[in-house]
């Protein structure tokens, strides 16, 4: 029987009127690879944080090789031999390889380095070279230090929070292998953090689910659990919405033709002779590994870049030489990848960012109205159930959920022709993940032409007719949805034409 | 006799670098670990009236410097305090620290004005008018070497050691080194005290050698020019050392100006070393596109359960 | 055993600045009294004497809010550039460059209605201010020069422009000690009203309401808040940030250049050295201690203004002027210090 390598019993924790964690029980075998399964915003990443030593429980204990914790931080955590990779890197890009990897207190490989890192860069076929700095590494490669990480700080317990988000599905098959060889060679013990189903059952050996909050399944034998039984684990009875297909489209609403840029921050960001149309009632997906054109194609189609070569047609006018003001009264909305930074403005209060699109509405000549402000507030609020606090509150004291709320409620509330929304779910609860899918199609179905860039291939599959791939900043194929599966497309992320 | 002049005008240069130089390389540190610290001016001064009044009183030269380099680094601890631990704006409690630290100065120097020191720090030998390089060296003091060695060892700290990269990357990026288990709090309370040491030995070297007396107002704005020469040096070491040398020859060259037959009026010149470090500040940031130097993280509080 | 962590508070009390003041002016008060009593004064005997000879008659209050003015202007001018997230560090220079610019127009221009004159040269007064902080502005805004350093730096090349024209071209022979220009006449001498008190500091109630009005009711200052929020949002809205920074700037030098114009016209009647003793540092001060809130500026400015008045009649009795600003420093750093207790709180970890 496998002993414990890690228990913990009780764990409670909130931030403000939030309870993020209840009553939670989690525990690990050693030298196994353990799935964590939830849905966005149940709590498996404040759990992750607590036993890795960044955030600390109000209640709960915490057992570690049979002792008991008194309190973890970061580097207790570390010398524990407990270390977490996240979904936003923990890299010092102005650094090297071999400075990300040694300055911890925890490494152990100060004297053999060189050695260590060629055995490891072998197993994660990692090729570059230990003086590169990490803002020359494509996001795959990024991650792999991040996981040489817990293993040159001798990290017996490595906890990875949605690894394969960033992956296509080739470089995702590359990480399952890696990781059972230092579960088996170097029994490292492994949690692996993710909401994909699929995933959780080809790369873990036990699964525990979280919902709301709460762990609700511990323990189970993934080779024998059934996919449904995890389904309604992790969503309760809510079943997915599936989306009908049977939209009428009409004339072309966005044209882009010709695009590209040349910037000077390393190849990916290129873009190289874009060319695509949609039209009205129709929703494009654009498929892709983050970092590979997307945010450069967005800012360039809503206006916000204008130093580009190509032409932007929007109802048949060129607008390549205008800027954001000739798009909006064109009837486009944007909704930005980032969306505190480049939708949303931070340490802004949140009356300030609902009217960003139309302030001058709002305003008698020079004088702006608070009224008329608060009043188009409270028409976002209430079309589209955004939970919100003080309007002269800051921006960021709303949830991610419903930042994005107030987000596409002000982008949409005008009902726009055409809708550009980039990455529009990302780490957002099922409910508000469901609701911002039936805003969309909503919109495709009043006649809207929507552009969706987006990493999550199932949100893609679900609401696209048609599907292209983004690759090095060119669009390396098209699909149309029936014939668009993960294979076909997950090789075309990765670059490989077939 | 023009090598007279011109060594006179190199003895000058090197004595002026120095006293900006040491308050720069302290600032460079503190802004490493990514802690602005706009105080240095009061820092200078505190360090600057508290050694003259040891001075005065004891005779004692060493004890002297020992309470002015650690008065100032108490004093910047309030800074330290401040900003690091209660996590408030790092420019504004700079600005204080400056206005509070003149004021106490002056308070504490009022019976210390127009008074003679009877000690004073003494050159490695004494040349009254040293008529070529070595014995302009030989007519420094030890604060000057002292000032080579601190920049040498600065230098190799920060690149070569262990203890320096992991400095650097507190400033660079302080979440990451956070997870790296990196101590930021304590790296950047004691970074910025370190600065607030440097800037002590600035004062003591401004009172009981350059000068050496104490009035009001004795740093007369030394303390910004520090500030500029560690953008100046995009904070590295030698180039700071560099940038001290230019001011400091610019501070010698204005009384020396007559002497060499420029009519200019004594007070516009004295405008001269503000107005080139703002022109050299605007090209270098020009040229440099934004990618200056700065540590990452400078002038930002570090709080763990950022949601 | 019981834990504690720091955690940030989702929730800020609305009044917190305003206690954080007065915790930091009690801690600043308590402070100076025990400076005081290290140098053998009474604390006691010392404050009443600067509360009786700050406010304690018309003929006091009117010199002491005629102190507030230069304080309240430059802070207001401090404030319009923070809602684009800009430090300007230059008010001192642009007070004196307002200044320079009142008595250039002076001696140069002669317009028969002196009220006409006096107007003229308060807006030049602005202007002045506002060309003191072109440079820092353009090169911020163009080439993104770091403009805490630049506004800093100007300031010393305008005293030292000042000490060269009080010294040179500008020199008065009649000022034998102190060396000072020309005084202006008395034709373009601000009014008084109300015994001392300068109608400057009407024109400081004015220009209180007009920052309020301009930061919060206006449509160019929701455009500075989006603009210092972030860029790119200011570029999604339509906003041309970089256009607002630097309109933010020029305003913000030209408040302070009025007060410059307004010390010289009612106070100094000429270019001296003695325009300013820290003001353009002190604004910053007061400005930060209100939340940047033109309204408070007010009021903090009118209680240093006092505060300052008192520091230098103390003087009679033997006590340090510096004392002034001392619990000035000290009241922000009080401020500070509470403000932290305001935004976090220390929470405790329960074992299970």
């Amino acid at each position: 029987m496998n002993q414990k390598l890690l228990e913990a019993k009780n764990i409670y924790k909130s931030f403000g009127k939030v309870q993020a964690l209840n009553n939670v029980e989690f525990y690990l075998y050693k030298g196994k690879i353990h799935g964590l399964l939830g849905e966005n915003g149940a709590g498996k990443s404040s759990l992750m944080n607590i036993l890795s030593g960044i955030y600390q429980p109000e209640k709960g204990s915490i057992v570690i090789d049979g002792k008991k914790q008194k309190k973890l931080n970061p580097e207790s955590a570390a010398k524990l031999g407990i270390g977490m990779v996240h979904q936003e890197f923990r890299l010092i890009e102005n650094f090297s390889i071999k400075d990300n990897l040694t300055l911890s207190k925890s490494n152990i490989y100060i004297n053999n380095f060189e050695e260590a890192f060629r055995k490891y860069s072998e197993i994660f076929s990692l090729a570059a070279n230990h003086d590169s700095l990490i803002s020359e590494l494509s996001v795959g490669e990024k991650q792999k230090i991040e996981i040489m990480k817990l293993i040159f700080n001798n990290n017996k317990i490595m906890l990875l929070d949605e690894p394969t988000a960033v992956l296509t599905p080739q470089e995702t098959n590359q990480l399952k292998i890696s990781l059972e060889t230092l579960s088996n060679e170097d029994e490292k013990t492994i949690v692996f953090i993710t909401h994909k189903l699929k995933e959780i059952k080809e790369f873990t050996e036990t699964i525990f689910v979280m919902k709301n909050g709460e762990m609700v399944a511990k323990d189970l034998k993934t080779k024998s659990v059934k996919d449904t039984d995890l389904v309604t684990l992790m969503m309760g009875e809510l079943t997915k919405s599936v989306v009908k297909k049977n939209n009428k489209k009409g004339e072309v609403k966005l044209k882009v033709e010709n695009i590209s840029l040349r910037t000077d921050i390393g190849g990916f960001n290129n873009l190289n002779d874009i060319n695509l149309s949609i039209k009205a009632g129709e929703v494009l997906g654009v498929a892709g590994v983050s970092g590979n054109g997307q945010v450069e194609l967005a800012n360039i189609i809503s206006g916000i870049n204008s130093n580009f070569q190509g032409k932007v047609t929007i109802k048949g006018e060129d607008v390549s030489e205008k800027g954001v003001k000739a798009r909006k009264q064109l009837n486009l909305s944007y909704i930005p990848e980032n969306r505190l930074g480049v939708g949303l403005a931070p340490g802004v209060s949140i009356l300030d960012n609902s009217v960003v699109r139309e302030y001058f509405s709002a305003s008698y000549g020079p004088h702006l109205s608070t009224n008329k402000m608060v009043n188009y507030l409270n028409l976002l609020t209430k079309e589209f159930s955004i939970k919100t606090g003080e309007p002269k509150a800051e921006i960021s004291t709303l949830s991610g959920g419903n930042m994005q709320k107030l987000l596409m409620g002000r982008e949409l509330i005008s009902n726009p022709e055409v809708i550009i929304a980039a990455q529009p779910t990302r780490g957002l609860d099922v409910s508000a993940v469901e609701a911002l899918h039936e805003l969309i199609i909503d919109q495709r179905n009043k006649g809207s032409a929507i552009m969706l860039l987006s990493e999550d291939l199932d949100e893609l599959f679900k609401l696209s007719d048609r599907l292209i791939v983004l690759y090095e900043g060119k669009i390396i194929k098209e699909f149309n949805i029936d014939e668009a599966n993960t294979k076909n497309v997950g090789l075309a992320m990765a670059g490989v034409i077939e | 006799m023009v090598d007279i002049q011109l060594m006179g005008l190199l003895n000058a240069t090197l004595q002026a670098a120095t006293l900006l130089f040491i308050a720069a390389l302290g600032e460079l540190i503190a802004e490493k670990t990514g802690i602005l610290n706009l105080g240095v001016e009061g820092m200078i001064s505190i360090g600057a009236v508290t050694g003259f009044m040891t001075a005065i009183n004891t005779e004692n030269l060493f004890l002297s410097i020992i309470v002015g380099v650690l008065s100032a680094s108490i004093f910047s601890s309030i800074h330290a305090f401040v900003t690091v631990i209660l996590k408030q704006d790092q420019t504004v409690s700079g600005l204080i620290l400056t206005i509070l630290g003149l004021a106490l100065s002056s308070l504490l120097g009022k019976k210390y004005v127009g008074k003679k020191l009877m000690v004073k720090i003494e050159s490695i030998r004494d040349i009254a008018e040293p008529s070529n390089i070595l014995e302009v060296l030989l007519n420094q003091n030890f604060i000057f070497y002292l000032a080579i060695l601190l920049m040498i060892t600065t230098s190799f700290v920060l690149k070569k050691t262990m203890f320096g990269r992991r400095l650097e990357a507190v400033g660079e990026d302080s979440t990451a080194s956070d997870s790296m288990g990196l101590k930021i709090n304590k790296t950047q309370f004691i970074g910025t005290c370190v600065g607030g040491a440097f800037a002590g030995l600035s004062g003591v070297y401004l009172t009981l050698s350059y000068v050496p007396y104490w009035t009001d107002n004795m740093t007369s704005g030394r303390g910004w020019i520090c500030l500029a020469l560690v953008i100046f040096g995009g904070w590295k070491p030698y180039r700071t050392a560099l940038g001290a040398l230019l001011f400091g020859f610019l501070e010698a060259l204005v009384p020396r100006l007559q002497t060499y037959g420029f009519e200019l009026s004594p007070y516009l010149v004295k405008i001269a070393p503000y107005l080139i470090t703002i022109i050299v500040l605007v090209i270098l940031t020009i040229y440099k596109e934004g990618k200056t130097g700065a540590p990452g993280n400078i002038g930002r509080p570090f709080f763990r359960e950022n949601r | 055993m019981n834990n504690y962590i720091l955690s940030k508070k989702t929730v800020v009390n609305d009044l917190a600045t305003f206690y954080s003041f007065l915790i930091g002016l009690i801690i600043g008060i308590c402070i100076g009294s025990v400076i005081l009593l290290i140098q053998d004064q009474n604390p006691i005997t010392v404050f009443s004497l600067m509360l009786k000879l700050s406010v304690g008659s018309i003929n006091s209050l009117s010199g002491s809010l005629n102190k507030a003015i230069p304080l309240i202007l430059a802070g207001l001018g401090i404030s319009i550039m923070n809602s684009v997230k800009l430090w300007n560090i230059g008010a001192e220079g642009q007070i004196f460059l307002g200044a320079i610019a009142v008595n250039l127009i002076y001696i140069n221009i002669n317009i028969s209605n002196s009220n006409l004159f006096i107007f003229i040269l308060l807006i030049s007064g602005f202007i002045g201010g506002s060309v003191c902080i072109l440079l820092p502005a353009v090169t911020k805004v163009v080439f993104g020069v770091n403009e805490i350093i630049t506004t800093l730096l100007t300031n010393y090349i305008i005293i030292g422009l000042t000490v060269y024209l009080v010294n040179g071209p500008w020199k008065d022979p009649k000022s034998l000690n102190f060396p000072a220009a020309a005084y202006v006449g008395e034709e373009v001498y601000l009014p008084t009203i109300f015994g001392k008190l300068s109608s400057g500091f009407l024109i400081c109630i004015l220009f209180t309401i007009g920052a309020y009005y301009l930061k919060e009711k206006s449509v160019f200052g929701y455009e500075m808040r989006i603009a210092g929020g972030s860029s790119m949002t200011a570029i999604y809205a339509g906003i041309n940030a970089k256009q607002k920074a630097f309109f933010a700037m020029l305003i913000g030098g030209g408040f302070a250049g009025l007060a410059g114009a307004i010390e010289l016209l009612s106070q100094t009647h000429r270019v001296s050295i003695g325009i300013s003793q820290g003001f353009g540092y002190t604004a910053i001060i007061v400005a930060a201690i209100t939340g940047m809130r033109p309204i408070g500026i007010f009021l903090v400015g009118c209680l240093f203004g006092a505060l300052t008045i008192g520091g230098a009649v103390i003087q009679t009795i033997g006590v340090s002027s510096y004392i002034a600003d001392i619990i000035q420093a000290t009241t922000l750093i009080g401020a500070l210090v509470s403000q932290f207790f305001f935004t976090y709180q220390i929470k405790e970890v329960k074992d299970g």
